[in-house]
């Protein structure tokens, strides 16, 4: 008899994070790979690094959890017993190795996010609105901009002792802002400190506004990896922030959790390797607001479908209907 | 003109339709004017109205020039109130004020015949003089004008009476109760308020609009967050909000991009809320027409108040 194992896929329009967990929040697999524009691609290849890293004579995955921006389109390719949002999924993941934790701060590739939680549940949160102002987008291409690495701002960030004062209530102010402290003669040292503590300002001013942040407080998401940021939020915070090693997993995490605890099962195939999937858009003539629709097939047969505002659009109803 | 010669008046189903959809339909009914509404919302009406719009004009203002525009060719006039003020602090959005103004500008090359009333207290004109003179205007007595505008006002009330006790009853709903604070040309709105409402309701939680509400009552309790808000809607909804927080598993605060009110309003709301321990998400919509952002934020903010809601039944056990 084989031991039950919990599979958990989080896709983000910058990474794609998976892992393989047993019952008792032990990782046996886990695997962090770039999305590149293309997710299931990404997904596939994420599934053969977890394949190869764990006795798939000992285990049996029994069950499929997926979140992230992508994980509607995943848990139809996976058959997923879970879809679930990433806000739930990474307190949920969180809490299970930080179960005092109060606060989740989150900054992404495109997103950011602050979660605050009480005995372990999430009680409230925020998410940046309309734009991506702060989030990792913003700090690679400054990156580019002043020539430095985005992995190693953190360590530049870090000599400087005076950090310029950056504009930071908007990307586009920040950018221009910016630019001008350059032609002044700000050193590069003080200027990328300075953009640490503008996404520090602008994610406290933003999706931090009006929230009480307690401790325990733990950062996360990719920009978490920069040290220049983790300690202006400190020095801003006035607190300690604690930087999970796993804290990038923390979602797929949350997702495998969940899994776990829904009551759905369904033994993982790690076949789909050699399994063709695709996606169509159509556009649904059926009434004026020609719902984009997304359907997705696999070796051929249509899956699943979404995006249509209602019955009239739903595709794969349609199809069984007529057959 | 002539009463031989009634016109048929085009009335877009948008902005203050949504609050005074009783008081127009049975004000023309009863002096026998033909009036033809305009289809709800859809795609093809929310973009025809962003074409026409300006840059800086609201999501429901773009919506409203959509549907003035899907009226073109159905009517003789559009029914376009120039609604400014009930009072003192109970002043309407500027939108309001202007637009009879903006309907005739934007569609100024398509000559169209604005029918409307103002309403402006401060100015010394109330809605029943208006609607009165508006019946004048159209070749009717004042007697019959005077006729048709009670009979208008007793359906708005009754109207209004029907939503408040509805939501009275729902707050003691045993289901997840979230308050919707918005606008209701937000709310009804079929493309855009309509279906987070749907999606609300298919994930079971009973959603009660705050603006659904006996408006004397909420306009005294808006006090509690500000005494000198000067905006009527906005004084109702926060004050219906102040009225039941305690009521609701959660608040969502739902707003049309860029809103100048809600701006401000849903801002202080939050703040005077923090200590209540009730959650609340703010949700700005856009013309964006992916609802994947949406969704995440709606579903999530539901996963809370379940978890809380379960947290809490257990420490009673």
């Amino acid at each position: 008899m084989k031991k039950e194992a919990y599979l958990g896929v989080d896709v983000g329009s910058i990474s794609t994070k998976g892992v393989i967990m047993d019952g008792d929040k032990n990782l046996l697999a886990s695997a962090y790979i770039w999305t590149e524009g293309d997710p299931i691609g990404a997904v596939k290849r994420l599934i053969e690094k977890l394949g190869a890293q764990f006795d798939r004579n000992a285990w049996q995955v029994v069950a499929t959890g997926t979140t992230g921006s992508a994980r509607k389109l995943v848990g139809a390719m996976l058959g997923a017993t879970v879809v679930k949002n990433e806000i739930t999924a990474h307190a949920v993941g969180t809490t299970a190795y930080h179960p005092d934790v109060r606060t989740i701060l989150e900054i992404g590739g495109q997103d950011s996010k602050i979660i605050l939680l009480e005995n372990g549940i999430a009680i409230d949160y925020a998410m940046n609105t309309l734009c991506a102002a702060g989030t990792g987008a913003f700090l690679s291409s400054q990156s580019r901009r002043l020539g430095i690495p985005v992995e190693d701002m953190g360590a530049v960030a870090l000599k400087s002792a005076h950090p310029t004062h950056i504009a930071a209530r908007c990307t586009v102010f920040a950018e221009s802002d910016l630019v001008h402290k350059i032609q002044m003669g700000h050193t590069k040292e003080d200027i990328v400190a300075g953009l640490c503590e503008a996404v520090v300002g602008n994610y406290l001013n933003n999706v931090g506004k009006g929230k009480r942040i307690q401790e325990p407080i733990v950062f996360q998401g990719g920009v978490s990896k920069n040290i220049g940021v983790v300690k202006a939020f400190e020095r801003a915070l006035g607190a300690p922030v604690i930087v999970d090693e796993n804290g990038h997993l923390m979602g797929a995490i949350g997702a495998a959790i969940l899994a776990k605890h829904h009551d759905a099962r369904k033994v993982f195939d790690f076949g789909i390797e050699n399994v063709a999937f695709k996606t169509r858009e159509v556009i649904c003539g059926q009434c004026p607001n020609r719902c984009e629709i997304i359907c997705v097939y696999r070796d051929g047969k249509l899956i699943d479908n979404w995006g249509n505002r209602c019955e009239k659009g739903d595709i794969t109803a349609r199809q069984a209907k007529h057959a | 003109m002539a009463t031989s010669q009634k016109p048929v008046v085009g009335i877009p189903r948008a902005l203050l339709y949504h609050r005074y959809a009783a008081l127009w339909q049975t004000y023309f009914k009863s002096l026998g004017v033909e009036t033809v509404v305009s289809a709800p919302t859809d795609r093809v009406i929310a973009e025809a109205g962003a074409r026409a719009a300006g840059d800086e004009m609201c999501l429901s203002l773009k919506v409203y020039l959509g549907h003035v525009a899907s009226l073109i060719g159905k009517c003789d006039c559009i029914f376009v109130p120039r609604i400014v003020d009930f009072g003192i602090r109970r002043v309407m959005c500027t939108t309001f004020e202007g637009l009879p103004d903006i309907v005739a500008n934007v569609f100024r090359d398509e000559h169209l015949k604005v029918l409307s009333y103002n309403v402006n207290v401060q100015g010394g004109l109330g809605e029943k003089e208006a609607m009165i003179a508006l019946g004048r205007e159209l070749g009717f007595s004042r007697k019959a004008a005077k006729k048709a505008y009670k009979a208008g006002f007793a359906a708005q009330k009754a109207a209004d009476d029907a939503a408040a006790a509805k939501a009275e009853k729902q707050y003691k709903a045993k289901g997840l109760k979230i308050i919707l604070g918005a606008h209701r040309y937000v709310t009804e709105d079929a493309y855009y308020g309509r279906p987070v409402i749907q999606y609300l309701k298919e994930k079971g939680a009973e959603v009660i609009l705050a603006d659904a509400v006996e408006r004397k009552s909420a306009r005294r309790a808006a006090r509690q967050f500000s005494p000198t808000m000067k905006w009527e809607v906005s004084r109702e909804i926060a004050g219906s909000i102040a009225m039941h927080e305690h009521l609701a598993d959660g608040i969502i605060l739902m707003s049309v991009y860029p809103c100048a009110l809600d701006s401000m309003v849903d801002d202080m709301i939050v703040r005077k809320l923090k200590d209540s321990g009730v959650p609340i998400l703010t949700l700005t919509m856009d013309a964006q027409s992916g609802t994947a952002g949406l969704e995440t934020r709606l579903e999530s903010f539901l996963d809370i108040l379940t978890l809380r809601r379960r947290a809490k039944q257990e420490v009673k056990a």
